[in-house]
């Protein structure tokens, strides 16, 4: 929970395995990394047994890159598949029983602003469609209308992808699979939505073939947690495994769905907006500027 | 034996574009290194792969050819790599890696 955690004591450094020393002096604690310096920077999620080619790994890869300070960065998660790569990172990551993701949450983001005081310290939920929408619904609904200052995000693989393919309140309309072979009844929830009503300041969809645009949600739910208030990100993560997409064609299920049902929003409260826009810099807020009347009489 | 990803140099150090490491869903495992290709006289190296990493999913192959259209990775059978990366032999630097490449088989 803050720099001096990952480094070695006097001494120990030779003891260290490759990848730990790799960490620590290439890795992105205490500097800015992006996505666009993938590649030539130590990333701090190891190895995990998560399925090849699974969207959600990815999303997960990018996620860590995307959190604004990681050495300050606490993650909570629960049953599901995304815990089995969340959990193989440097970055401290707390696992409760399946659907308290949210009321753990809670309780640690309050806890770390009453010994930490104004110093950020980023409290991050991941957890699934089902842990969620479901199981988890009623601590992750009460946490907002608390308005508990922290992140939430929800790999929607619209599966219960780790227990082999029961229908989720996230699962299509009409999907067939595994263990609800007659097809899913009842319409997808609507998440974002209620995350809206339950005053979230900050909501985003995001699909993982977008990696930039995961960067740039990421950073800006986890900001606006720190002092406005819940933020909540929805990301499709597909599980090429329950739903039998090729693991080449993953991406391609990614921009199909996107074009349907994962069109990219995003909404920003007024304060957070002010608050991006003051703290951290952000222009993307600022009114437009009125059009040049040139533009207007159709002359541009 | 088992598939992986290979990139080639030659193909990848001409367009130079850095997508497939963001796509790869596996941490580490695509990397960017500015030495690669400079003795064939390419300026700005060439991807790689750390093949001990590399779980065979061929989205990287799909990343290359469809979104930077330039089929610079091919899926082959570990054991018909003669060299390869690996975690132990790469080298991080301040804006790149560098990487010895080994026989990835033992035996
Ligand atoms: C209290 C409890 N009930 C059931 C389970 C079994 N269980 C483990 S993972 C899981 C489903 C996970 O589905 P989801 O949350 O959608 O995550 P995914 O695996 O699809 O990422 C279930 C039911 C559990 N671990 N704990
Ligand atoms: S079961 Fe599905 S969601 Fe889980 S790791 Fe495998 S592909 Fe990913
Ligand atoms: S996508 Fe292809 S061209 Fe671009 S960096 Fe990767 S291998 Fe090279
Ligand atoms: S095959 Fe999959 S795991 Fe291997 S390098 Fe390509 S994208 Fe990464």
């Amino acid at each position: 929970m803050s720099l001096d955690y990952v480094k070695f004591s006097n001494g120990f450094e030779k003891f260290m395995p490759k990848e730990y020393r790799d960490m620590v002096e290439h890795g992105p604690f205490g500097r800015k990394v992006t996505v666009s310096q993938m590649g030539s920077f130590k990333e701090v999620l190891e190895e995990h047994p998560m399925c090849a080619g699974c969207a959600m790994t990815l999303f997960i890869r990018l996620a860590m890159i995307a959190f604004p300070n990681p050495e300050d960065t606490i993650t909570v998660g629960t049953a599901g598949c995304g815990r089995l790569a969340i959990s193989q990172a440097a970055i401290p990551f707390v696992y409760g029983n399946y659907g308290d993701q949210n009321g753990v949450a809670s309780g640690l983001s309050r806890g770390l602003r009453l010994r930490f005081g104004d110093k950020p310290k980023d409290v991050v939920v991941m957890a699934g469609d089902g842990g969620t929408a479901d199981i988890g619904l009623q601590q992750v609904l009460h946490s907002w209308f608390r308005k508990e200052r922290f992140t939430t995000i929800m790999l929607d693989n619209e599966v219960y992808g780790n227990t082999g393919g029961q229908e989720s309140g996230m699962t299509n309309k009409g999907a067939v699979l595994k263990m609800a072979p007659l097809g899913k009844k009842f319409e997808k929830m609507d998440m974002v939505q209620l995350a809206k009503v339950a005053g979230c300041a900050y909501v985003a969809t995001v699909v993982p073939n977008n990696p930039r645009r995961v960067e740039s949600v990421i950073k800006k739910a986890v900001l606006v947690a720190r002092e406005i208030g819940p933020s909540y990100i929805q990301a499709y993560t597909s599980c090429n495994i329950e739903y039998a997409i090729p693991t080449d064609k993953v991406m391609e299920d990614a921009k199909a769905v996107e074009n349907d049902r994962y069109q990219f929003m995003e909404y920003v409260s007024e304060e957070a907006k002010q608050y991006l826009t003051e703290r951290y810099g952000y222009k993307e807020f600022l009114a437009k500027q009125a059009a040049p009347a040139a533009s207007i009489s159709g002359k541009a | 034996m088992y598939l992986v990803a290979d990139i080639n140099v030659e193909i990848c150090a001409a367009k130079n574009c850095k997508l497939c490491t963001q796509y790869c869903p596996e941490a580490n495992t695509i990397l960017y290194s500015d030495e690669l290709g400079k003795d064939k006289g390419f300026k700005y190296g060439s991807a790689y792969v750390a093949v001990d990493r590399c779980k065979g999913c061929a989205q990287c192959v799909w990343v290359c050819d469809n979104m930077a259209k330039n089929h610079a990775i091919k899926m082959i059978m570990i054991d018909q790599l003669p060299q390869a990366a690996l975690t132990e032999n790469i080298m991080y630097g301040e804006k790149s890696t560098t990487a010895v490449l080994t026989s990835p088989v033992i035996g």
